[in-house]
């Protein structure tokens, strides 16, 4: 019973921090309609940030967060303006080599700058656990789900209580419609992928002391962000919400129950995500066009 | 105008020969006044850290060496891997089939290692490997002349350790074993499962971890419920930071932990911080600050343990790790057997490498045959040690101990 009850808790856990991961790159697509394939070099540059203003200037990753988000967001901007920009018009598959080179780049600036010494930022809560019988919860998940569930409503906030974020939807719902109600797309497609820059520095900010720091985390976080957004719908913040809980809970029921199921997790994920796709090919809560 | 433009043609052929023979003569010229070392190693991906560190410790070599070799220079041609099989046989033909050099160090993960035998096969220059633990390795490189390994085998983390383990705890405890599902820890499973085993031990629970795993508390759940008194992580090095970590939140209560070559590394302490780091047992080749003393006939290519560390950290603004220090003894050995041979026929140089008998930091360099047929093995020798507050405890071999393994608090 009290493996069930962690098994429950664990997806409750790894679905927080799923969700956050996750919910800037289906942002990022349903506003500018590109696959942010730089996204895992944002979560990465986040984690970095987050370490070096923990050991250089002692400031804990929760409160150093929103700079190391501001500062990866004006990073974005600034390859939004040198380069994005300039191929929004550009074939897909242009778009996306243009991101994925970025992202390289992104990766071996912070190889050559801080080598590829594993990092991790150690807190007061990060290897501390409290003990409910037998059922253990790690102090440093429960911080990183909090926090997971306060950024994803204040985006949901934003982007259904203020204007900037209506014009966002807008925006994504019908960019001609937008363009005629005087919408400027080009800055609403600025803001939504330093946004989106920002939401994967914070995802990195958290994990910078939940996991392993180094210049090559941020694929494997792109390709699970990326299997999340396809299962939940691309372009549905609510559909990747539920993308991310069913992921986690798939991974996690196989890796309690089934023999060396860590090993199998991810692929059963995948698989998870294989069958949602046949029987529900536009995902589990997808729509044709906008963010929901 | 046909005959002008015949004229040109003839000309711009007869220029295009001189250049591409002046280029042939430049590369022969170059070949021949210079001594070249390839070096295809990890310098990004996920084994970064372990060709970061081989480059480290080949360029100090070269450098301590007088960067020339028998009045030739030596020039080492680097190539980065990225940490995937594929880039690593590339690499390989390039520098060795394509570049026709006769003297290879690197890779260092087992995995590329053991991709890159193939592409070695094809011209098989003298290959020094500091690292890849892997048995497969010396079993496919059983019988070759050319080959030599200057880091410990998969068996020999695990004899020493469970020996060790064996004399503190008693026989009849429970162990319980985390693999990774990588070459490194599958390759290491059955050997920890011997060794265990044989010390007496029941092993208890083999568990699979998948290589990057960022959630392994269903399998430490799991162990919870097995009490055991030992548990061995047969994982890389950042896989061992995620476990030490998640074993630190559970709260397991396993008085002994034991790592491979990790628990020794600066980068997984730092990661972790000295409360989660403290009391995990390890095996390796070098510890910092060890006593070894210098050569007698080389002392400055193979300085006192102290002086080469001093020089390292002077160097470097940082401490060696152990692929440094094997690294840059590896590469010393060659060009010392190179200076020693007088010449640059990778035959000779092997025979002499082979036979060359020098105190380094790692200890004896006399190479020998190994049980699985290797030819040519150096510092197979392991101690094993634990992390107790902020020093290292050596606790195997006996004549090398200075203190015993303690259980966990």
């Amino acid at each position: 019973m009290s493996l069930i009850l962690q098994c429950l808790l664990d997806s409750v856990l790894l679905g927080g921090l799923y969700s956050l991961m996750a919910v800037g790159l289906s942002l990022g697509f349903g506003i500018t309609r590109i696959i942010n394939f730089a996204y895992g070099e944002f979560i990465m540059l986040g984690a970095y940030g987050a370490f070096f203003c923990s050991t250089l200037m002692g400031i804990d990753p929760l409160l150093s967060l929103p700079l190391v988000a501001a500062g990866v967001a004006l990073i974005a901007a600034i390859i939004f303006q040198l380069c994005l920009g300039r191929a929004l018009r550009a074939a897909p598959i242009n778009q996306i080599l243009l991101l994925f080179g970025v992202g390289l780049v992104l990766q071996n600036v912070a190889a050559i700058l801080w080598t590829g010494d594993a990092r991790s930022v150690t807190t007061s809560y990060s290897l501390s656990g409290e003990q409910v019988g037998d059922i253990t919860i790690s102090d440093g998940r429960v911080v990183a789900f909090l926090l997971a569930v306060l950024l994803i409503a204040i985006l949901l906030m934003w982007l259904h209580r203020t204007e900037l974020g209506r014009a966002t939807r807008a925006v994504a719902q019908n960019r001609q419609a937008a363009v005629l109600m005087g919408i400027n797309v080009t800055f609403i497609y600025l803001l939504s992928f330093a946004l989106n820059a920002a939401l994967g520095a914070a995802t990195g900010a958290i994990s910078s002391f939940l996991l392993t720091i180094t210049p090559f985390m941020g694929f494997h976080m792109l390709v699970k962000s990326f299997a999340i957004v396809v299962l939940g719908g691309l372009g549905s913040i609510a559909g990747t919400l539920a993308g991310a809980f069913v992921l986690a809970f798939a991974e996690t029921v196989v890796a309690y129950y089934v023999p060396e199921g860590i090993g199998w997790a991810e692929g059963v994920a995948f698989v998870v995500l294989l069958l949602v796709l046949i029987v529900r090919p536009q995902g589990i809560l997808g729509q044709s066009e906008g963010v929901a | 105008m046909r005959s002008g433009s015949v004229g040109v043609g003839r000309s711009l052929a007869a220029l295009a020969g001189m250049v591409l023979l002046g280029g042939i003569l430049s590369v022969a010229a170059r070949a021949d006044d210079t001594v070249r070392i390839g070096a295809p190693l990890e310098l990004s991906g996920r084994f970064v850290t372990y060709g970061a560190q081989t480059k480290r410790g080949i360029e100090m070599a070269v450098d301590t060496f007088g960067g020339s070799v028998n009045g030739k220079k030596i020039e080492v041609l680097f190539r980065d891997v990225q940490s995937n099989n594929q880039d690593a046989v590339t690499a390989f033909i390039d520098l060795a089939s394509q570049q026709k050099i006769d003297f290879m160090i690197g890779p260092v993960a087992s995995g590329i290692v053991a991709a890159t035998v193939p592409a070695w096969r094809q011209s098989k220059p003298l290959w020094i490997v500091p690292g890849s633990s892997s048995t497969q390795l010396e079993d496919g490189m059983k019988g070759e002349n050319l080959f030599f390994h200057t880091y410990p085998w998969a068996y020999n983390y695990h004899d020493g350790t469970a020996e060790a383990l064996a004399q503190v705890v008693g026989a009849g405890k429970k162990v319980a074993i985390i693999y990774s599902d990588g070459g490194y820890g599958r390759e290491q499973l059955p050997w920890a499962k011997e060794f265990y085993t044989k010390a007496g031990f029941n092993i208890v629970a083999t568990e699979l971890v998948r290589e990057g795993a960022a959630d392994l508390n269903p399998v430490l759940q799991r162990l919870r419920q097995l009490k055991p008194d030992v548990l061995v992580g047969i994982v890389q090095t950042i896989d061992g930071i995620q476990l030490a970590k998640q074993v630190q939140v559970a709260k397991l209560n396993i008085p002994f932990l034991v790592g491979t070559a990790y628990p020794q590394l600066a980068e997984w302490s730092g990661a972790l911080g000295p409360e989660a780091a403290d009391g995990w047992i390890g095996a390796t080749t070098y510890l910092p600050g060890m006593d070894r003393p210098a050569d007698p006939t080389h002392p400055k290519l193979f300085p006192a343990m102290h002086d080469w560390e001093a020089a390292f950290r002077a160097r470097y603004n940082r401490d060696p790790e152990f692929l440094d220090v094997t690294s840059y003894t590896s590469t010393m050995l060659l060009l010392l057997a190179i200076d020693e041979a007088a010449s640059t026929d990778k035959e000779k140089v092997a025979a002499k490498l082979a036979s060359l008998d020098v105190k380094t930091m790692l200890g004896s360099s006399k190479f020998a045959p190994t049980p699985g047929g290797a030819m040519h093995q150096a510092f197979g020798q392991m101690v094993v040690f634990q992390r107790q507050g902020n020093k290292f405890v050596i606790a195997f071999p006996a004549d090398a101990a200075d203190g015993k393994l303690i259980p966990r608090k």
